[in-house]
């Protein structure tokens, strides 16, 4: 015969495990300290890709000079400057990537109690009904 | 009023349970008029202009997450610029991959937004964007907005940049890269549009967020008449007092639609049927869930809601005790 109690709690899960569940799930495989470590390091990687793009940019903007300048360059200064925003730029981006995924990690562990408060109400019903008989 | 009101609990039926169709279809339209418009725009390369590519690819950003239509949208327009002009392609790689990995990729929700600022800025109706997600997200949507009005802008000059000469020296080449960039960096009315934008995102938010009466309706015309301010002081102070009348009748525009998506509510409250699939020792079991339609307005939803609860009464076990069961749904 149908568990209709039983049906309902796995409709629930299976609903969510489908939508929301399935990053929450993900991210419950890492340990909080893990994951946002993992992700303040992509976003230092990223924002150093970014940045170098953008050097990229302004030197070839500035090439002319650059050029003509060859050789009276205060090179020493430059890579100050460049070093000093790199530092500064990734600073930025590592404490954001730190707060932002350490609430996201908080915000799927609230989610994640709620499925695993079902998933146990769901063993009792089958204990019940093994039970019975 | 009622008829209206009717129309919106039969419209939010359809929807709910037609979810799973409409979506790909409403996808498929806007695709298709996002993808038209690009091609209007700079279609500069006739093969990706003829029917059968556009109508394809938007088959297939109807059926794929909505990452894959706006990287679509991407590749096409860098595309159409490379038939002209490849230099001016890699710039654009080069600027949208800044966009990307230093903004963008933090906000991966709001990827279409990328793309649907761009499109409605060709539609004359942008300001809908930022009423919208004023209306329906939090203040981070400042970013993909910001986003997608500097790659609008970015389009234009491309656009502009493309009818100078162009030889393949390398002078004229770094006089082409100096212009994109100086208009770039000099453009005073994207700066504005960026800071504007912003500022109704964040108007519409706070209004929304406090709790008086009609809070929704207001923070949608606050946000609208920050937007009109806004502009009207950006455009005397940059002396482009023309667009002044198509800004204004534009905002209205985009006020009344958002007015209309606020009114069916079909992205607030936003919960459509669920197909799910699992089993157990003895069964295997597809179980389609339905929600129940929330209560606004008593006089048209009593009747729904008897018949929503009989009809599920008599498939409910008796022996089961369900009222433990309602405590659960949050």
């Amino acid at each position: 015969m149908l568990n209709f109690k039983k049906i309902r709690l796995m409709t629930k899960l299976a609903v969510y495990e489908k939508k929301d569940g399935k990053e929450d799930i993900y991210l419950s495989k890492y340990y909080k300290a893990d994951y946002v470590r993992l992700q303040v390091l992509k976003s230092i990687i990223t924002a150093t890709i970014g940045y170098g793009l953008i050097i990229a940019l302004i030197v070839f903007y500035r090439m002319e000079y650059l050029i003509k300048n060859a050789v009276t360059l205060d090179y020493k200064l430059l890579g100050t400057y460049v070093l000093g925003f790199y530092i500064m730029t990734i600073t930025v981006f590592g404490l954001g990537a730190l707060i932002l995924y350490s609430m996201k990690y908080d915000a799927s562990r609230k989610k994640l109690s709620r499925y695993f408060r079902l998933l146990k109400r769901l063993e009792k019903v089958y204990n019940e009904s093994s039970h019975d008989s | 009023m009622l008829q209206l009101l009717e129309l919106r609990e039969r419209i939010k039926n359809f929807y709910q349970r037609y979810d799973a169709y409409l979506l790909p279809v409403v996808k498929f339209i806007f695709a298709f008029i996002a993808f038209q418009a690009i091609n209007k725009e700079i279609g500069y390369d006739e093969r990706l202009k003829s029917l059968p590519i556009i109508l394809g690819i938007s088959l297939l950003s109807a059926f794929t997450p909505s990452a894959v239509m706006v990287l679509l949208a991407a590749v096409i327009s860098v595309l159409h610029v490379y038939f002209i002009s490849p230099i001016l392609s890699v710039m654009i790689i080069v600027i949208l991959m800044i966009l990307y990995l230093l903004f963008a990729r933090y906000t991966p929700k709001y990827g279409y937004v990328l793309l649907a600022v761009p499109i409605l800025f060709l539609l004359k109706i942008p300001y809908i964007i930022p009423i919208l997600l004023g209306l329906i997200s939090t203040p981070v949507a400042m970013i993909p907005t910001s986003c997608g009005v500097i790659i609008y802008f970015l389009f234009q000059i491309i656009k502009s940049a493309i009818t100078m000469q162009v030889n393949i020296s390398i002078e004229d080449i770094i006089q082409l890269y100096t212009h994109v960039i100086d208009s770039l960096t000099g453009n005073r009315q994207m700066i504005m549009t960026v800071v504007i934008f912003s500022l109704i995102i964040m108007v519409t938010y706070f209004i929304r967020k406090m709790s008086f009466d009609y809070a929704f309706e207001i923070s949608i015309l606050a946000g609208g008449l920050t937007g009109i301010l806004g502009f009207l002081i950006s455009y005397l102070i940059l002396n482009q007092s023309k667009q002044i009348l198509s800004m204004i009748l534009g905002t209205i525009v985009s006020i009344a639609l958002v007015y209309i998506i606020h009114f069916f509510k079909l992205t607030l409250d936003y919960s459509g049927v669920e197909y799910a699939q699992f089993e157990d020792d003895v069964y295997y079991y597809y179980v389609k869930a339905v929600p129940k339609v929330t209560v606004t307005v008593p006089q048209v939803n009593v009747k729904h809601i008897n018949v929503k609860s009989t009809e599920r009464r008599e498939f409910s076990d008796p022996d089961v005790d369900e009222a433990e069961d309602y405590g659960y749904d949050e």
